[in-house]
């Protein structure tokens, strides 16, 4: 196979493995922006969207692409009910209470989906699964198409929401700034709890894509990815959607360029090297924070 | 503050009252010559290994339940002794495994042990093991360190479970006398060519291990197989493109992967969905479950497995019939199948049942003596000369390990097993597929 | 009343230890015995990562100086030959020294970047300890440990449970020590208000370091006296299990006190161990997690505070007062 094509084919796979860090990252942008809280459960949130997606298909049969919205709207409510009983309590008595409790949730929710859903591995089987388009020299399975498109789908699909519905701009307009917003008589309760609802949608889109493309999963699957989109909208900067993407993009390659170099035990360790390196040049990121 | 401190005054208090509460049942509990034989079970009840932690607890309870049924154990003055099983969960920890071991020895006296899934789990206890001098079968660990360890006696540690060593011997000595000489003959190449082999594995005790036996047996056994990519990963990863890249550059006759059910599946499915890698995939014994068949789907065809339990096929014979009815027992009692760390846990009762009769006593020594002595026809899983027995050195079992290839069957949309290698159990011929490719040409 | 209030302190504290001294006599489970000894060390750690809590950093990955000081201790006497009681105190000074070469990453970065970092910094640790390190030290196979005290000797086991009591309480006296000094003001100095402190000649920086040194010193006490206990030492020691362990007790027990670890390790501890007879396995953790989160939400100061909520309770009970909210709110 000519280099060129397996450059594309690498470039490709980024791509698509990038998406759900997108989805991830952009979730937790979301509650930062608006909340400025931080969540370590939030991979959590994925796999209940994975399991939830998993669920109805094996009960309806459903095609599980479908299921998706069905998988976010379950996780817009349990958010909202995380959000409400768990954080708003604690809002503003400090980052470390966060921390804590993001520990005590991630406790609850892997054990919670143990017991209801046993830790065994299991997979989903696509109903493209084996379909693959011909694209110059490379053969692409189609759900990778499809769960690019579903990713950039719900990106545009949130990024208009933002920009013209009322609620998208209170959002913004939170985000911003809390106390002038609540000046102007914004119910910033309210923005809170939708923010977290939507941040945790999207977690679930992205725990329904993986699945979707063939991967197993277990209760465990939402800790890595979670501290990778973590990572990742630290080094693109906290708020900033363009720096989450660049940052991503950055952490692929280097994850892969080290698991190569220096063996894959590297890959995990090599994201927090970056992450280590860049914090102590620049503690704010590499793009900076916006807005906290 | 001050209140604080009577307040760790009082929990200590409340410590020890229940620390003697629980104190009373141990010392009551009846020694063995009023009927029980106590085992002992150590498993992995929580943590990430507790899927085959609860399969090996659950094995262990239906082998109980058959010895029992059929009277119990005969002792030596001529009366019958039931087993009784009492569970330690390890929690997939070194301070879990200390506890569970410690409180199984030294609180419920139990009379032998059996479990153990993970060495380094394991380890953590063994200490204890030598200080009380009580026999223990380990069933689930794979790491041969557990009965090589020099740095204490190992000499009451049995070990009932093919190690890293085992796995990677036999598959290397297939490769070598099956798949090298159908690649030769298709190619149309001289015998003498070298054989191209490829490993991905687990950068853990247990890929390492295997990836070192593999280097050993063909460096002992001057094998003519080229080790042409060597690549790792780490546990737990979902996505093998790179290493797959680097290894399909290397251009392998067939890739050895050494790897978990979890990530095997996505490593064949990404080869050749993905990289195009059609090549034959050799996979340890832990593969052959259900699961990994369903995860696999028609990328499964070809694959080989090294294993000795399977849930889809078995050597014909007894031994087809033994695990048969080994897996109808669980499945009634439990509403699932059983896996291999519980068909050997299940012959690991077995085992401490025999010995303990063949002793005639629940003395430690003579138990374990007993098991030094071991010759017992093998339970439900094919052993060399279809006997349970220990090596003289390192204590450990030989099991008649197979291989199994994966054909796709299209009405049920998954692959399926059959034997074929060694003679004496296979089935069927090795077959290379219509799509494999060679890793080159001459 | 200043005068009976540390009379009340010395008192509970003698109470405690003539407890801790005595309960060996009231069992002879070697199971309980053990038990207690790991409590012991996780009192020990979760003390240590409770002093790095006092000056307002949250480490999530203190597994890699419990690690360090494991396998530093192992090593050394391996090499040199000498009692484990020496070479604990020698492999947690490697656990400290790395303790500030981490700090001075951490130093100047937010809570949770923190929280992140050090979360970083022990799955790096462990991922040297299997690779580049893996020929000293035996990689995933790991090495075995010399015990604290040679099983050859009747009644080791009470013994070693002495020895470690005698560790443990030297610790927390050491903490104690150096929360009355200057330096543990200023710690607490700046965890409260970083630029007052500054103003008030307290360099921030220095301190960090300091409180990473201390901290990462104690942890890989108990590191080494758990590897020493157990007799084997494998890389599954810097797992996120023992990270995240010391952060459940001191957040349960109280964080920011003295007394909050001790009476967290212990209380869960005991709690632990009965689900655990209870027969559950997934549920436990859940509980745990309930109970993290309701200690965090309703009773931030943690176990320790109990006591007083209660009395404060009763005393508007008594005088009929209108709720009022919490002063700590």
């Amino acid at each position: 196979m000519d280099n060129l094509g397996v450059f594309l084919q690498i470039i490709f796979w980024g791509l698509y493995a990038g998406c759900i860090y997108i989805l991830l990252a952009t979730g937790l942008n979301l509650i930062f922006g608006v909340m400025k809280i931080v969540n370590f459960a939030h991979g959590e949130f994925l796999m209940i969207g994975a399991y939830i997606t998993a669920t109805i298909f094996f009960i309806s049969g459903i095609n599980p692409y479908l299921i998706i919205l069905l998988s976010m709207l379950a996780l817009i409510g349990i958010g909202a009910v995380v959000e409400r009983f768990c954080f708003r309590p604690i809002l503003g008595t400090g980052k470390l209470n966060e921390i804590f409790l993001s520990i005590g949730l991630i406790y609850i929710f892997q054990n919670g989906a143990a017991i209801i859903w046993t830790d065994e591995w299991q997979s989903v089987k696509s109903p493209y699964d084996g379909i693959s388009l011909p694209f110059g020299s490379l053969s692409i399975p189609l759900d990778y198409i499809l769960i690019m498109f579903f990713t950039a789908a719900i990106i545009c699909g949130l990024y208009l929401f933002l920009k013209k519905t009322t609620i998208g701009m209170q959002m913004r307009a939170t985000s911003q700034n809390r106390k002038g917003a609540m000046l102007v008589g914004i119910d910033v309760e309210r923005i809170d709890v939708i923010s977290f609802g939507l941040g945790c949608a999207l977690a679930a889109a992205a725990g329904t894509l993986w699945i979707v493309s063939g991967q197993i999963f277990n209760p465990y699957m939402g800790s890595i990815p979670a501290i990778k989109a973590f990572a990742i909208i630290i080094l693109g900067g906290l708020g900033s959607i363009p720096g989450a993407i660049i940052g991503g993009l950055l952490m692929g390659l280097a994850e892969n360029g080290a698991a190569f170099l220096l063996g894959g035990i590297w890959k995990d360790a090599i994201s927090f090297v970056i992450l280590i390196i860049v914090l102590v040049v620049r503690p704010t990121g590499l793009f900076g924070e916006k807005g906290d | 503050m001050k209140y604080s401190v009577l307040f760790i005054a009082s929990i200590l208090f409340v410590a020890v009252f229940i620390a003697g509460c629980t104190q009373q049942p141990a010392t009551q509990q009846p020694s063995t010559t009023q009927g029980v034989i106590k085992v002992g079970v150590i498993a992995s009840l929580t943590g990430p290994a507790s899927n085959v932690g609860t399969n090996m607890w659950q094995s262990a309870q239906v082998a109980a339940d058959k010895i029992n049924a059929e009277g119990g154990v005969t002792l030596k003055d001529g009366s019958k002794a039931q087993v009784k099983l009492i569970v330690g969960d390890d929690e997939s920890t070194q301070q879990g495994g200390q506890k569970a071991a410690t409180k199984l020895i030294t609180d419920d006296k139990v009379d032998i042990l059996v479990g153990g899934y993970s060495s380094a789990v394991t380890s953590s206890y063994q200490q204890t093991i030598a200080e009380y001098k009580i026999p223990y079968i380990v069933t689930g660990a794979s790491s041969p360190i557990i009965t090589h360890r020099t740095d204490i006696d190992t000499s009451y540690i049995f070990h009932h479970c093919p190690t890293t060593d085992t796995y990677g011997q036999y598959t290397t000595m297939f490769i070598d006398q099956v798949v090298r000489p159908a690649v030769n003959k298709k190619l149309g190449a001289p015998a003498d060519r070298p054989f191209r082999l490829a490993m991905l594995y687990q950068d853990t005790a247990f890929g390492k291990g295997v990836q070192s036996a593999v280097n050993n047996t063909i460096t002992t056994s001057k094998l003519n197989i080229q080790l042409v990519s060597q690549q790792s990963y780490r546990m737990g990863e979902s996505d093998f493109r790179t290493p797959l890249t680097a290894i399909k550059a290397a251009n392998p006759d067939a890739v050895y992967l050494a790897a978990f059910p979890n990530e095997g599946a996505p490593i064949i499915t990404q080869a050749r969905r993905d990289i195009g890698l059609n090549t034959i995939f050799l996979n340890v014994e832990n593969n052959d479950n259900a699961q990994f068949y369903k995860d696999l789907g028609q990328y499964g065809e070809g694959a080989v497995i090294e294993s000795r339990f399977s849930p889809y096929t078995a050597p014909a014979g007894a031994v087809a019939a033994a695990q048969n009815a080994f897996k109808q027992s669980y499945l009634t009692r439990f509403g699932t199948f059983p896996d291999m760390m519980g068909a050997s846990t299940y012959e690991g009762i077995f085992i401490a049942a025999r010995a303990t009769q063949n002793a005639g006593t629940t003395d430690k020594a003579a138990v374990r003596q007993a098991l030094v002595a071991l010759e017992m026809p093998q339970v439900i899983e094919a052993m060399k000369g279809q006997t349970c027995s220990f090596s003289p050195d390192f204590r450990e079992s030989t099991f008649d390990l197979w291989m199994e290839q994966l054909s796709y069957n299209a009405t049920i949309g998954e692959t399926r097993p059959v034997i074929v290698w060694p003679d004496n159990l296979k089935t069927t011929d090795f077959v290379l597929p219509s799509w494999y490719v060679a890793g080159s040409s001459s | 009343m200043h005068f009976k209030r540390d009379d009340m302190v010395k008192y509970g504290t003698v109470l405690a230890i003539v407890i801790a001294l005595a309960i060996p006599f009231l069992t002879d489970s070697m199971f309980i015995l053990n038990l207690l000894v790991i409590m012991l060390i996780f009192i020990i750690f979760a003390s240590a990562w409770n002093l790095l809590a006092f000056s307002g950093q949250g480490s999530l990955g203190h597994a890699a100086f419990f690690g360090i000081g494991a396998y530093a201790s192992t090593l050394i006497a391996a090499n040199s030959g000498m009692s484990p009681f020496i070479t604990i105190f020698l492999g947690a000074a490697v656990a400290a020294f790395v303790g500030i070469l981490i700090g001075l990453t951490c130093v100047r970065l937010k809570e949770w970047f923190l929280a992140m970092v050090t979360f970083g910094f022990a799955i790096i640790v462990q991922t040297l300890t299997v690779s580049v390190l893996a020929p000293v030290t035996g990689g995933w196979d790991g090495i075995a440990s010399s015990r604290l005290l040679s099983p050859s000797i009747p009644g080791y086991q009470l013994i070693e449970y002495y020895a470690v009591l005698v560790i443990t309480i030297a610790s927390i006296a050491a903490i104690w020590y150096i929360m009355k000094t200057r330096i543990g003001l200023a710690f607490l100095a700046i965890r409260e208000n970083e630029l007052e402190a500054r103003a008030a000649g307290i360099d921030p920086v220095r301190f960090r370091l300091l409180a990473f040194a201390l901290s990462a010193y104690l942890a890989g006490v108990a590191g080494a006296l758990q590897i020493h206990h157990i007799g084997y030492l494998t890389p599954e020691l810097y797992g996120v299990d023992n990270s995240f362990w010391p952060v459940t007790y001191v957040i349960l027990g109280g964080l920011g006190t003295l007394a909050g670890p001790i009476v967290g390790t212990i209380a869960l501890t005991i709690i632990w161990e009965g689900l655990k007879a209870t027969g559950l396995t997934f549920g436990r953790y859940v509980i745990v997690g309930v109970m993290l989160i309701l200690a965090i939400i309703f009773l931030p100061r943690g176990l320790v505070s109990l006591p007083e909520q209660v009395k404060d309770w009763l005393k508007r009970r008594k005088r009929k007062e209108p709720v009022r909210e919490p002063a700590d709110n």
